[in-house]
């Protein structure tokens, strides 16, 4: 049997628990190619115009997905990875969206609702709801999770030495041994503050991460970092973000705008982004109050490759002369 | 204290129960292009646009000299519930020192709103409190009665305009009511008044209702959805609307084991749609649409503010709805761009088009 899995929103951050999860319980795993035109063109075709562009790349990777001829599309609903969180509304709604936007489509997919109380979602109740249609038995469920948390946990401490989630993924799958994709010590650091799914897709954010450390650059982001000294500074807010994964981006921020290794911040995000409204707001307001450049990059399903370009390298430049400069003066 | 809150519907009951607590009251001017003008300016760009009309109000409100704003607040997954966060950032930068009073859910952080509502207090005795709430309750109540009539009569009046100028008129009364007895007489006056518009026979076949549903602050706030009710009513539809303020406040302040309001059985005719709660008020859109197309009305008006997060969820839904029910809805996204003229024509086409279902029905 083959279970579909689109390459879009958290198959970034989950796609190492998901692929060996099901893989041992012996099913195939397809999922989509990397997003391209066609696959955002085929999702802006069947969705609301208004939607943000992961959600519309999201559909378009579904619809992709069902030319693949799999037996079940995995959609779970993210609802909350932490007590108190939730996911942004459109998440919790994404079965919704499809299901009700396409005829028939409903015995396809397969859609549990995910609680859990962090971002390790491999836990029973999560999976539960899978036995009875995929008919597995709880004993082989249960065996199957133990090995997908394993390799989840180590794709997590492959983030933690400074990988990005795509290099992770391959080295806890086993798909690259050691890479030396670890730029050497590089003469700018600037953190990135962005979702997974806007970073990592190299047709949404037109590869940022890549296009810096060409630039010798040494790029942080926020599943770099570790997960306490996180926490701490979010806790230092006066009132908690509500969704799990812009709190991080927040904690993110500020983290990057204390730490003396950062010489610059930048925030990449999708256009008609919900929270990321505010994140921006408040870390564009703050940014004069720590005296680190800040910019944002807002992306949408138009690509203009040029102007990223262009924008990038004048904001390291100004970084690198302002580091000369102070150099010079000192 | 010089106290201020965001605009939103009859104001004049949060108006009434601030003061009856014995606070200066400074109300922000009713939002305008300018108060519009100002939030857009300050606001963050995506930010949805209840965000951007309540930053105006607050900027206009804190130059009038408000010294605390009182809100609401909320644990998502809706924006709505860090408004205020972001607020109090942008006033502070622009050189206001304004403290907020957020009613945060009871049952999070207890101690804070019991502080909150110590601050409100203020000097006035418990039994004072208890007095003015259920005198305030009791006004909404009776004003949302009012309020329905207007919406009924508006439809078949002769003299264009009239129900809305009674309605002022009434709004005006009861603000300056303060006792039981006044309230009392004020409802009398202004049922009198409604029974003095003139108004054309219709036969009851051939009335025609349209529901509005969608997010709270578009809904309710009529100055910036383009006048949505009085439009449709000049155009001789009767309108009624998902959000009355007695029926959120009945369903909000009741604990959920003895909750029997309308609203808990409007979320149960979402659930096939939406089976969880996302936040804001996707359930409830849904929900009445269903209820609407089950009560027998011709049409809805679905209103949503730009890019707002779970009305996406239901705007994606609603053509499944529409077609399954056989209701005709109407998908209209508000912001600052009101292009009017745009509006109004959609809204002349879609009433056009519900008019001439109804004839090829009879034929």
């Amino acid at each position: 049997m083959k279970i579909g899995i689109p390459k879009s929103l958290l198959y970034y951050y989950y796609y190492p628990l998901w692929k060996t999860y099901f893989e041992e319980l012996g099913f195939e795993v397809v999922s989509t190619p990397a997003t391209s035109k066609s696959i955002i063109d085929l999702g802006i075709k069947h969705s609301v115009p208004e939607l943000c562009v992961p959600i519309k790349v999201y559909i378009g990777h579904f619809l992709k997905l069902l030319e693949e001829n799999v037996d079940y599309i995995y959609v779970p609903r993210f609802i909350s990875v932490l007590k108190g969180q939730y996911f942004c509304p459109k998440f919790m709604g994404l079965p919704d969206m499809i299901r009700h936007s396409f005829e028939g489509i409903e015995e396809k997919m397969l859609m549990p609702s995910i609680t859990a109380k962090n971002d390790n979602i491999a836990e029973y109740n999560n999976f539960r709801p899978l036995e009875e249609k995929l008919a597995i038995s709880p004993k082989a469920n249960k065996k199957a999770l133990e090995k997908a948390c394993k390799i989840w946990e180590s794709f997590r401490n492959y983030c933690y030495l400074g990988y990005t989630v795509v290099e992770a993924s391959d080295l806890a799958l086993g798909n690259i041994k050691e890479a030396k994709i670890l730029p050497a010590k590089a003469s700018v650091t600037i953190g990135v503050v962005g979702y997974v799914y806007n970073l990592y897709d190299s047709y949404i954010s037109m590869d940022i991460v890549k296009k810096l450390r060409e630039m010798d650059v040494s790029v942080k982001t926020f599943e770099m970092l570790n997960e306490n000294s996180l926490n701490k500074k979010i806790k230092t807010m006066a009132k908690n973000l509500f969704w799990t994964f812009s709190d991080k981006l927040i904690g993110a921020g500020y983290s990057f705008y204390d730490d003396e290794n950062i010489d610059g911040v930048i925030h990449v995000t999708a256009f008609g982004c919900g929270p990321d409204s505010f994140i921006g707001k408040l870390l564009e307001l703050d940014s004069p109050v720590y005296e680190k450049p800040f910019m944002t990059i807002r992306v949408d399903e138009h690509s203009g490759e040029n102007h990223l370009q262009t924008r990038i390298e004048a904001f390291v430049d100004m970084i690198k002369r302002k580091k000369l400069k102070a150099k010079r003066g000192a | 204290m010089r106290v201020s809150f965001p605009y939103m519907g009859t104001t004049v009951v949060y108006k009434k129960l601030l003061e009856l607590l014995g606070h200066e009251v400074i109300m922000p001017p009713k939002p305008s292009q300018h108060t519009i003008n100002l939030g857009v300016k300050y606001s963050p760009e995506f930010a949805c646009f209840p965000m951007k009309v309540i930053t105006g109000s607050y900027l206009q409100a804190a130059e009038l000299g408000a010294e605390v704003i009182i809100t609401s607040g909320g644990h998502g997954p809706c924006r709505a519930g860090f408004y205020e966060q972001v607020h109090r950032r942008i006033l502070k930068e622009e050189g206001f020192d304004i403290d907020f009073i957020v009613f945060n859910s009871m049952f999070r952080d207890s101690k804070q709103f019991f502080k909150n509502i110590m601050k409100l207090k203020g000097n006035s005795s418990w039994l004072k409190v208890g007095q003015s709430l259920f005198m305030v309750y009791d006004m909404i109540r009776k004003l949302d009665k009012l309020e329905k009539r207007v919406q009924k009569i508006r439809a078949y009046e002769i003299k264009k305009g009239e129900a809305t100028r009674v309605w002022d008129i009434i709004q005006n009364q009861f603000d300056r009511a303060n006792c039981k007895g006044s309230i009392q007489k004020a409802f009398y006056d202004g049922s009198q008044q409604l029974d003095q518009i003139k108004t054309y026979n219709v036969n009851e076949k051939e009335k025609m209702r349209i529901g509005i549903v969608g997010e709270i602050y578009v809904v309710m706030e009529a100055s910036i959805n383009m006048k949505m009710e009085e439009l449709l009513g000049n155009l001789g539809a009767e309108v009624e609307r998902s959000q009355y303020l007695s029926q959120w406040v009945a369903y909000n302040a009741l604990p959920a084991f003895i909750n029997q309001t309308h609203e808990v059985e409007i979320l149960k005719k979402g659930e096939p749609y939406i089976p969880i709660n996302i936040g804001g008020h996707a359930k409830q859109t849904v929900g009445h649409i269903v209820d609407y197309s089950q009560r027998g009305f011709d049409g809805v008006i679905h209103l949503m503010p730009f890019g707002c997060l779970p009305e996406l969820v239901s705007q994606s839904i609603i053509p499944k709805i529409s077609q399954s029910l056989n209701i005709p809805v109407l998908t209209l996204s508000i912001d600052e761009q009101s292009g009017t003229a745009n509006s109004l024509t959609r809204v002349e086409a879609f009433i056009d088009l519900i008019k001439g279902k109804r004839i090829k029905k009879i034929s």
